[in-house]
């Protein structure tokens, strides 16, 4: 490479690298260190070269052994993540799906709907699940069916063990991550040639057809964005776990992910860990990144990488 | 001769120039320092004519402060204090004033708490801040509120007023890191008219459980009669929560402990614990305690079943007093202070069984200063020590006993001053808080008016100095930086017992998994003592 590119290249690169740089690598390097830091209370000048090497580690690692509720965390991750990344990304496809085939208007007002879970504050969102699966009579859905006379006593839905609490915590960040996936996937139908749409139309294709045999094929790209992104911030995710668990309406044990385990580990009894909650956040990355390189491999990125033949 | 007077003009000019010397540095130091001498005006003065002197007209502080609706003289106080210190300046001529920028009040303590532990390092936290005393070895470890123990010294005739018990709490490591606020007890309610319908006679019943007479295993008969009489829907209800420490006060009524002195440790009574599970295991079996109370809602749920008669028992707050006579839980409305004395007897938490001794429990709120108070003002490097003596005045002032009486009335905690406790039962002091004839800051009054009208009465007066025995009763919940940690355990197993997920037994092991998980809590938990043997509930 001549000296001249190499310029040119650093010109337009360096935003990016210096974007990468402060708020990437030096985050990501601090974090690390902390987590081998004595750090608590928000006390830096005290503790930031308090340094303890791998302790936080062992005492994190320690609990997973021998914390008697550690395996229904595990277990609540691996389903809450699998079953909500599914409903995500396949209602977000659905729904897009859907809109595409009415009239525009209808579409918008449909998906500013589905977009209100994601814009109502997540207090208050939370707050209004609250009250419609709440155990007793003031629960909204018991109320309901207790009017309609279909059960006579009310029913602690978030503490029905683990699937009355798997089921709760899944609907509500469900309904929140859906309208994610649905904008996606509108975008990327809207760059669709209508052309293809139209002249499958004239030979006869159903909806059904048009979605399955072109619409999707050329959403591939979107679909892997969207179920990498999802998993993602799914493994990560906790405010409204975080609430509901608060409040009582789910069961703890059945209730907590991995998320919002180390976030109570670290944060939630009173102490303000950040040596341990930092700690945590670096296991949590490194499941992240592993995760996210398998689904990348499952999703055979890396042919969809491949330069196009015979374009050149 | 010549050289004699040469000595002498030395020895004058050295004498002039020494004096000049150290006149100055007394100047310098006059005007940034000043020692507090104990006489509260002299000293506000003092300090008043040092800010004027460096060039400060006004004065910057906030104050936070956190707890339940009734209870905003926990910044109100800040406000009413600035507003008579600044009365003494404009008295005096002196152009200085106290303005309160912000007055922070939110519900959760432990909300409040985490906000201010945030932060405080940034140099974002109130200058005042009141919270539980069970935060203040943290923040005092961590350098994050004043150690105010030399101040102290100078005001000891205004220490030597709070009840003892109470400074104790407010000190850490033999310092004194605020002053008391407010406190309370946890009473055991009973309502009057389902007693007297099962046959039960609360005369002299406070009494027999001072004795130790009326245990445990009589509230389980009597709510086990209110129940099967159909009389209620539930013998009991309680608190919900790790946040509010109610409950541990079973290990005390069953004559446990949960702190070592000596030791400093956390202490895991396993007896005691098992006793306590074992109660509400128990209750919830027998349907006398609703064995999803831990999720229950305070507001559509807790309140409204204990005041509209729902239950015979109720472990409650002494702050529930005033706080069911501005709540909406009554069917809609609020009760009147009348109703709330026809309908409910109130005593100190019965011994656990015979032989152990009744408990309650308080939760002092203590009055911190900001270790960096006064920072928003100018010049503050150079005038810190001024700015943090003014803080510690405002405290003082804020701790003036009608100030501390009418939070008390207001809000039904325990006033913290033998002076506060005479004034709370003075009629016409309370008839001129009522009117809200009093000298107060406009915006005190304007935002305490309407709780004032809805609590201050005879009644609540009188309920007042009916409770104030219970605190030679009362026990603390740990002021230890792990036992959050441990109290959150406590709350998890308690779910557990009641919804019957788990044996007391079990539970017991499930807690003493749950500390032996965590190394660090662990290391601050002593584990003693074993499951009892044939131990039974109810007794006799």
């Amino acid at each position: 490479m001549d000296r001249r590119k190499l310029r040119e290249l650093s010109f337009f690169l360096s935003p990016m690298l210096l974007m990468v740089f402060l708020f990437y690598l030096i985050p990501l390097v601090m974090t690390v260190y902390i987590s081998m830091t004595r750090m608590r209370n928000w006390n830096v000048e005290r503790y930031l070269t308090d340094f303890v090497g791998l302790y936080n580690y062992h005492r994190l690692f320690y609990m997973f052994q021998h914390d008697p509720t550690f395996k229904a965390v595990i277990m609540t991750t691996i389903i809450f993540v699998g079953i909500t990344l599914i409903i995500n990304v396949f209602g977000g496809l659905a729904l897009a799906l859907a809109t595409f085939f009415i009239d525009e208007k209808s579409a918008s007002f449909y998906r500013l709907l589905w977009l209100l879970p994601r814009m109502s504050p997540i207090a208050v969102y939370s707050l209004v699940w609250y009250y419609f699966f709440h155990g007793s009579e003031i629960g909204t859905l018991n109320s309901f069916l207790m009017h309609l006379g279909l059960i006579s006593q009310p029913i602690p839905w978030g503490q029905i063990v683990p699937w009355g609490a798997w089921s709760v915590i899944i609907f509500v960040n469900g309904l929140v991550g859906v309208s994610f996936g649905m904008v996606v996937f509108t975008s990327a139908l809207n760059q669709i040639p209508k052309e293809l749409v139209i002249a499958a139309r004239v030979d006869g294709a159903s909806s059904w057809q048009i979605s399955r045999r072109i619409l999707i094929p050329m959403m591939r790209w979107h679909l892997l964005y969207v179920l990498t992104w999802q998993f993602l911030s799914l493994l990560t995710t906790y405010p409204h776990l975080f609430l509901l668990v608060e409040w009582d309406l789910v069961n703890r044990d059945y209730g907590t992910t991995l998320a919002l385990y180390v976030f109570n580990t670290a944060f939630g009894r009173g102490e303000q860990d950040q040596g341990l909650a930092a700690a945590a956040a670096v296991i949590l990355s490194v499941i992240g990144i592993i995760g996210g390189f398998v689904t990348l491999k499952v999703l055979k990125f890396e042919r969809m990488m491949k330069k196009p033949r015979g374009d050149f | 001769m010549r050289s004699a007077a040469l000595w002498l003009v030395a020895l004058v000019v050295f004498g002039v120039v020494a004096s000049g010397c150290i006149g100055g540095e007394k100047a310098e130091k006059s005007s940034t320092e000043v020692q507090l001498t104990g006489d509260f005006t002299k000293d506000v003065i003092s300090i008043g004519k040092a800010l004027e002197q460096n060039g400060v007209k006004e004065v910057k502080f906030s104050a936070w402060g956190s707890g339940d609706p009734n209870s905003i003289m926990r910044v109100y106080g800040i406000v009413e204090a600035a507003r008579r210190i600044n009365k003494v300046w404009a008295d005096n001529g002196i152009n200085v004033k106290i303005v309160i920028t912000d007055t922070h009040y939110v519900a959760s303590f432990q909300d409040a708490y985490k906000e201010y532990l945030s932060k405080q390092p940034l140099g974002q936290a109130g200058d005042f801040f009141v919270n539980s005393y069970a935060f203040l070895p943290t923040l005092a470890d961590e350098g994050y509120i004043l150690d105010i123990t030399d101040y102290a010294k100078a005001y000891q005739s205004v220490i030597d007023d709070f009840y003892p018990s109470l400074i104790k709490a407010a000190e850490y490591n033999g310092k004194l890191y605020g002053l008391p606020q407010d406190t309370e007890a946890r009473p055991l309610y009973v309502r009057k008219d389902v007693a007297k319908k099962i046959g039960l006679d609360l005369n002299g019943l406070d009494e027999k459980v001072k004795k130790g007479e009326f245990t445990w295993s009589d509230v389980y008969y009597w709510a086990k009669k209110a129940k099967d009489e159909g009389v209620v829907e539930w013998g009991l209800i309680h608190r919900k929560g790790s946040a509010h420490p109610d409950l541990i006060q079973f290990i005390f009524a069953f004559g446990g402990e949960l702190y070592d002195e000596k030791t400093g440790k956390l202490v895991l009574d396993v007896p005691a614990v098992y006793k306590w599970l074992y109660v509400e295991w128990k209750f919830a079996r027998d349907g006398l305690l609703p064995k999803d109370i831990m999720s229950w809602d305070w507001a559509k749920q807790i309140h409204p079943t204990v005041v509209e008669g729902k239950t015979l028992f109720d472990i409650g707050g002494t702050w529930y007093w005033t706080e069911w006579q501005t709540k909406q839980y009554y069917h809609g409305r609020a009760l009147k202070p009348e109703e709330v004395k026809e309908w409910f007897y109130y005593t100190l938490f019965p011994a656990g069984e015979k032989g152990d001794k009744p408990v309650t429990l308080s939760q002092p709120f203590v009055w911190m200063i900001n270790s960096k108070a006064g920072q928003q003002n100018p010049k503050y490097d150079e005038l810190k020590n001024l700015y943090h003596e003014l803080a510690f005045l405002v405290v003082v002032k804020a701790s003036d006993p009608d100030i501390n009486a009418i939070h008390s009335v207001i809000s039904a905690h325990l006033p913290v001053r033998k002076e506060a406790a005479k004034l709370i039962k003075d009629e016409k002091w309370l008839n001129d808080l009522k009117n809200l004839n009093l000298d107060l800051d406009q915006k005190v009054k304007d935002n305490i008016k309407d709780i004032v009208k809805a609590t201050v009465n005879p009644i609540n007066a009188q309920f007042l100095a009916d409770v104030s025995y219970m605190l030679e009763y009362t026990h603390l919940a740990p002021a230890h930086p792990k036992y959050p940690a441990l109290a959150d355990i406590f709350k998890e197993a308690v779910d557990k017992v009641l919804r019957g997920e788990m044996t007391p037994e079990k539970a017991v092991d499930y807690i003493i998994q749950k500390v032996k998980a965590d190394p660090e809590l662990a290391q601050n938990v002593e584990i003693k003592g074993e499951v009892p043997k044939d131990w039974k509930f109810p007794q006799g």
